[in-house]
């Protein structure tokens, strides 16, 4: 082999093991089986990365509308798990709102709400009015259509006031 | 016969005219004693180079000498060096046997920088031997990536002998600093270098692996029946901090030592591999 290629051949060997070896410590695999599926998902986040960073990333229709019928039939961990699978980037601005929304229809409570799910849906509903400020749902069910609307369930939801304590609370209805 | 005569004829007139054609033969003439004992004589080795001795190697010889020290080089050499920096982060767990890559501390960065300085001063690395404007850019490069992956080894390598975490990794990490900072202003050849390093890591090795290791205990069962059945080996986990791997992490990184260390006795002073030469 001449002394050119066999240089190349290095530099080529050099870079590929590098790279190798940072991503083993970066992936950590607990074992040889978790390497592939560590490469598997590493290939895949590439992906999705590459497409966002063009401008071609799209939500994946399928795993969305699974999450959307989990939704519709209070199936919220299942929905959230599908949204999340739909939407791996967290781009999407309707996504991220049938996320947040989720988090409200679980902890709402007729005496009192969950404020662990509550907070967790305001962090989520925070993401999503950085995502598109001007977010409206057309979807039907639900009866907040804007980001603002929702975020103020989940701030009173998570605030102690004498109107809590006003007997009337037992009859109103989740939204 | 005719030709015989005439050589006596004309010897017998050189006789007669008393020039005498004899080869000449000069000497010293020396009185030895056959009683005494003859004094050992002093035996010195030859000056020269071993390879300027004897048979002279052919050009083809010498050309493929120089391929395989070229490949040695420019493959080998990296593969040694990247397998050093895989193993050296590498540590194997106690309860599923699952694999835990640790990455290198800053102050392991910082000893393979003054290790590589190191190697520059003892010349097992001369500067100009590897980077030179006479060189190619590729062949710059190639012998940057080189060293880039020997940087990576000796990283890995002080990442696998410093303990981790608590008392010990101030004290072992202290030790190898004094060490390192004293060598940096000594004499050395490439010899006495890699003796040095060979016996430093070797001495780390044995600390970590064989002592440390086995001062802790294994961690199984609750507290209780730990401190019942292993007092001091609890004790020790409990004041010096030190976490618990398998066994198996101490084969890994002997292995890793091992091929480092191997590494370092293949590499050349410089890049220069016509004609066999160095």
């Amino acid at each position: 082999m001449k002394e050119k290629h066999i240089q190349i051949l290095s530099i080529a060997l050099t870079l590929c093991g590098g790279f190798f070896v940072v991503w083993i410590y970066w992936a950590a695999p607990k074992n040889l089986v978790e390497i592939t599926t560590k490469a598997k998902e590493t290939i895949e986040s590439a992906k999705t990365k590459t497409q966002v960073v063009i401008g071609n990333y799209e939500v994946d229709k399928e795993k969305f509308d699974e999450g959307l019928l989990a939704f519709r039939q209070d199936k919220f961990i299942v929905a959230r798990d599908n949204f999340n699978k739909a939407d791996k980037e967290k781009r999407d601005a309707k996504t991220q709102f049938y996320i947040a929304y989720s988090f409200y229809r679980q902890g709402w409570g007729r005496v009192s709400s969950n404020d662990e799910l509550f907070k967790k849906g305001l962090e989520q509903i925070e993401e999503v009015i950085k995502l598109d400020d001007d977010y409206k749902s057309d979807d039907s069910n639900l009866i907040m259509k804007t980001p603002v609307e929702l975020k103020h369930e989940f701030e009173e939801g998570l605030r102690i006031t004498a109107a809590d304590f006003n007997p009337l609370r037992l009859v109103r209805k989740r939204k | 016969m005719t030709a015989d005569r005439q050589k006596n004829d004309s010897k017998a007139e050189n006789l007669d005219d008393g020039v005498v054609d004899l080869p000449v033969i000069s000497g010293e003439f020396v009185d030895v004693s056959l009683s005494e004992e003859s004094s050992e004589e002093d035996t010195k080795i030859s000056p020269k180079n071993k390879d300027e001795i004897g048979f002279q190697k052919t050009e083809a010889q010498n050309s493929n000498i120089g391929n395989h020290r070229y490949n040695a080089h420019y493959i080998f050499l990296p593969c040694i060096f990247l397998l050093v920096a895989l193993l050296g982060g590498m540590r194997i767990g106690v309860k599923n046997s699952e694999f835990i890559f640790l990455r290198p501390a800053l102050i392991c960065l910082v000893f393979a920088a003054v290790l590589l300085v190191l190697f520059f001063r003892a010349n097992l690395i001369r500067l100009d031997g590897w980077f030179n404007e006479k060189f190619s850019t590729q062949k710059n490069i190639a012998n940057g990536a080189v060293i880039f992956t020997l940087f990576a080894a000796a990283s890995q390598i002080f990442n696998a002998l410093i303990p981790e975490q608590g008392l010990p990794f101030w004290i072992i990490a202290f030790c190898f600093f004094w060490t390192l900072w004293n060598n940096l202003f000594a004499e050395f050849d490439t010899k006495r270098l890699l003796k040095s390093l060979g016996g430093l890591f070797s001495l780390a090795f044995v600390a970590k692996y064989l002592i440390l290791a086995n001062l802790v205990s294994n961690g199984q069962g609750n507290w209780i029946t730990r401190i019942w059945e292993n007092p001091t080996g609890e004790a020790f986990t409990y004041f010096l901090n030190i976490p618990q791997f398998a066994s198996a992490t101490g084969y890994i990184q002997f292995f890793a030592l091992g091929f480092y260390l191997i590494g370092l006795f293949l590499v050349n002073p410089d890049t220069e591999f016509a004609n066999g030469g160095g």
